[in-house]
């Protein structure tokens, strides 16, 4: 770490790796400014390649507060984060901690110098113990003859969960954790370097409404103890429930920052996506037709049970439901990823079992995943033999490509799609989250399908892309495809389905027409709580 | 700089190639006799050994698997071309039964690693082991020696000035190349490498386009054999031993990405004419025998190295 003296008042206090004094301790020696922010960054910029991902953003944290940072996916806040942690370098702006001027080169140096991130994706070591987590990183206690002190190590892993208040079996293999357990052995795993500032990226995304109560207890404790905590989200009830100020990211810019009480919700959403809700959907009614799926009683093991769903041609059907409702497993198993135990498969009347995707798109299913990167996309390649990956055989004579009808067949469909930002002969990675979206989904349009199982087709694509992407679905229900639409965006299933399916633990627990379905009843329908105020989700 | 170079700089084998040129270059001022006719006519049986051979693992690491088991595999196939030109004579059904025996070994590799779902390094480091052992079996030791001149055709004859089995490397890169490109198969190959689970969620064959890649090194072995026996003009039970290793550096260093989706077959070439002639140049300057492993995989690394260098100059990302 390169630590440039910004002022004279702080000299040196940093140093020490991971000084095992209390966090109040510390808090005495190190602010002695009170209010003095303890995050602070300026003019910020980085960008992917040709895309910029945040530009010129402003933020601070104060000690012992709580300072939401919200957005769009796409915003820019994970970049923002990622930055302040270390794992990005910005390639304009400052970064200053505790006041003085810092250039963090790994997360190492962002941990040594007090600030902590709990990632959104929970890794964790999954086969060693709860207390050998904690100190992963860290310097780890010796015994007299060089050895790992075991005793010490679980020793002040039990103290570290009992000033959080939690017991946990500090002995057990961390891959026997719930999902909750893990997110509070990050916690705790953060709060052992001494951390002055603690970032929580969408902590809450597979938590319980009873998890999420102990999390918020965590953080009210954390705050007293004078650490700021960043608390990424685009939850807003979590938001308004927890937050002393708010930041708004749109499109990598800085929107706003405002105390809590100075914003109200629907404020938020305008600044969040720059123009009312009711915009961005466009769903025109129209005629639905036969029924051109159907599911009877499907069920694999532990990852969904007993599934009964129809959906007919020309209609949206929205699957609702926490994440690890096993709402992808259900859409990968129709599709012949994952082998169906029991239970049928009707599409158009006729029974059918798939047992590799390349079955189920000769009648007509396909499936666009989730995950762009890892199961949509081969990156390396260019766009045109990304968009033909699957009708290949189609656009071959005896095997043998033609790479003219290949181009015709792209450049329609990059056309129909208006796929933008770099010629289809580069590669798929020089385009945007969006456009790289949009190129996934016409492979899977190129095959002439008539059911699409869109698994999150939203994620991680800016407003504009998204609004285009809703076009498209409503375009395709026009021409007479069945979609299944999964989705966590509780907006996005209520204003473009006809029908909202709702899955909790592996099961169908509810299903509503487009005019009875509301936020309430389907969060309560998710959690599986009776009617309660559920999470807004954007 | 201007977008030929910079588009040839951006081809995966043009690291290699520069260093082979530069190196052919030094050999030629400094390595007495390295331009000889005799010379380069003693090394090219070995290359083109290795060239082809490549070829097929070229494709199969492309594929994102490795197959280390062609030493033992080019071995078998020899025994297999040495023993039927011995008793039948001909040079067509020698052949025959080289290739023959490769398909059949590629198979076995190509059903463990897609069927069997074991990872390619353990079956063809087993099938490596496996394949010398049934080659001192079958043969109790016994050397082959008396081979017809017309089943040695292949590593003897010349067209034109041109050694036969140099035109057989320029045919099936020519080929391999051709098929790689322009095929549906090789088109997937290149995809299941790249993402393996994206191409099976696309609908793609991502076993069979594999299996297919292990067969495709089991044909072109049995080629590779035919030449090795018309070179030599007798088979060992010690033959191709080593081979494999040379094998994957080729690939590796002509710029084939290990971690597959990214190379070529010119990559391939380029890696074992590289090979072939830092190993002439070893001895051509007379560097002790016990030195020249030494040098070679210090030369292989200073050629891998020069692709930092190339991304460097065009500022890319390592992928």
């Amino acid at each position: 770490m390169i630590i440039e003296e910004h002022r004279g008042e702080h000299p040196g206090v940093q140093d020490g790796a991971y000084p095992s004094a209390s966090p109040a301790a510390r808090d005495k020696s190190s602010s002695d400014t009170p209010g003095d922010p303890v995050i602070r960054v300026m003019g910020l910029t980085k960008r992917f390649g040709g895309v910029t991902a945040i530009d010129g953003v402003d933020f601070d944290l104060l000690p012992g507060e709580v300072h939401a940072l919200v957005g769009e996916n796409g915003a820019g806040k994970s970049t923002l984060m990622k930055i302040v942690h270390g794992l990005y370098a910005p390639d304009e702006g400052q970064l200053e901690v505790e006041g003085r001027q810092v250039t963090f080169v790994s997360s190492r140096d962002a941990e040594a110098a007090g600030v902590a991130m709990i990632p959104q994706e929970l890794d964790l070591f999954p086969e060693l113990s709860v207390a050998e987590n904690l100190y992963v990183g860290r310097h780890r206690p010796r015994s007299w003859w060089g050895g790992l002190d075991w005793t010490a190590m679980r020793t002040e892993a039990r103290r570290q969960f009992e000033t959080l208040g939690i017991d946990i079996d500090v002995t057990l293999p961390a891959r026997f954790l719930s999902t909750a357990n893990r997110q509070i052995v990050l916690i705790a795993r953060a709060l052992m370097g001494d951390a002055r500032a603690v970032i929580m990226d969408e902590p809450t995304s597979s938590l319980t409404e009873r998890e999420v109560q102990r999390l918020f207890e965590v953080i009210k404790d954390l705050t007293e103890r004078g650490v700021g905590v960043v608390y990424v989200s685009h939850r807003l009830d979590e938001v308004f429930t927890i937050a002393d100020r708010i930041s708004v990211l749109r499109d990598g810019l800085h929107i706003k920052t405002a105390p809590v009480s100075e914003l109200d919700s629907e404020e938020l959403v305008r600044l969040m996506v720059g123009r009312a809700l009711s915009e961005l959907f466009v769903r025109n009614p129209h005629q639905h037709g036969s029924i051109a799926l159907e599911l009877k009683g499907l069920s694999r093991s532990s990852e969904f049970t007993d599934i009964d769903l129809t959906i007919h041609r020309g209609e949206v059907v929205g699957l609702a439901g926490l994440i690890g409702a096993g709402r992808t497993e259900l859409a990968q198993a129709v599709f012949g990823i994952r082998p169906v135990e029991s239970g049928e498969i009707y599409i158009d009347g006729e029974r059918v079992s798939f047992h590799s995707p390349q079955e189920a798109m000769n009648r007509g299913v396909v499936y666009v995943p989730e995950e762009r990167q890892s199961q949509g996309l081969i990156l390396p390649f260019p766009i045109y033999a990304n968009i033909t990956l699957s009708i290949l055989q189609k656009i071959a004579r005896a095997g043998f490509l033609n790479y003219d009808r290949e181009r015709k067949t792209t450049d329609r469909f990059a056309d129909a799609l208006s796929i933008r930002g770099a010629d289809v002969s580069e590669p798929i990675s020089r385009l945007s989250g969006g456009n790289q979206q949009k190129a996934m989904i016409a492979k899977s349009l190129a095959c002439e399908p008539s059911i699409l199982l869109l698994d999150e087709p939203t994620r991680g694509v800016d407003v504009g892309a998204k609004s285009e992407i809703y076009r498209l679905i409503d375009q395709l229900g026009q021409d007479g495809k069945a979609i299944l639409l999964i989705s966590s965006e509780l907006e996005e299933v209520l204003s473009m389905a006809d029908r909202v399916v709702v899955m909790r633990e592996g099961r169908i627990t509810a299903e509503f027409d487009r005019d009875e379905a509301t936020q309430e009843r389907v969060m309560a329908a998710a959690a599986g709580v009776e009617e309660k105020a559920g999470a807004a989700e954007l | 700089m201007p977008a030929g170079v910079r588009t040839l700089l951006l081809r995966p084998e043009a690291p290699a190639l520069i260093f082979l040129v530069l190196l052919a270059i030094v050999l030629a001022f400094t390595a007495e006799g390295f331009l000889d006719p005799a010379n380069l006519e003693d090394n090219i049986a070995r290359v083109v050994v290795l060239g082809v051979i490549a070829l097929g693992v070229n494709q199969v690491v492309l594929s994102g698997e490795i197959d280390i088991s062609v030493g033992s595999m080019l071995g078998l196939c020899a025994f297999a071309v040495g023993a039927v030109g011995e008793s039948q004579g001909g040079l067509i059904l020698p052949l025959l039964a080289g290739i023959g025996t490769g398909v059949v070994a590629g198979s076995v590799n190509g059903a463990l690693v897609t069927l069997g779902r074991i990872p390619s390094i353990i079956v063809t480091l087993g099938m490596l082991y496996a394949l010398r052992g049934m080659i001192l079996v079958i043969t109790g030791g016994r050397w082959i020696t008396n081979i017809p001149s017309d089943t040695r055709a292949l590593g003897l004859q010349s067209v034109a000035g041109v050694s036969v089995p140099v035109i057989i490397l320029v045919v099936l890169l020519v080929v391999v190349e051709l098929i790689s490109r322009n095929s549906t198969w090789g088109r997937n190959v290149f995809a299941v490498g790249g993402n393996r689970r994206a191409a099976r969620f696309a609908g793609l064959s991502a076993g069979r386009t594999r299996f297919l890649a292990f067969v495709l090194v089991g044909v072109l072995t049995g080629i590779a054999a035919a030449i090795y026996v018309g070179r030599a003009g007798g088979v060992q039970t010690n033959a191709g031993q080593g081979l494999e290793l040379q094998v994957v550096a080729a690939v590796v260093v002509g710029g084939t990405s290990i971690s597959g989706g990214r190379g070529s077959s010119v990559a391939a070439i380029t890696g074992a004419v590289l090979i072939g002639v830092i190993l002439n140049g070893l001895v051509l300057l007379d560097v002790p025998a016990e030195w020249q492993s030494a040098m070679l995989g210090a030369l292989i690394l200073l050629a891998i190295s020069t692709d930092a260098l190339r991304r460097r100059l065009l500022r890319e990302q390592p992928s």
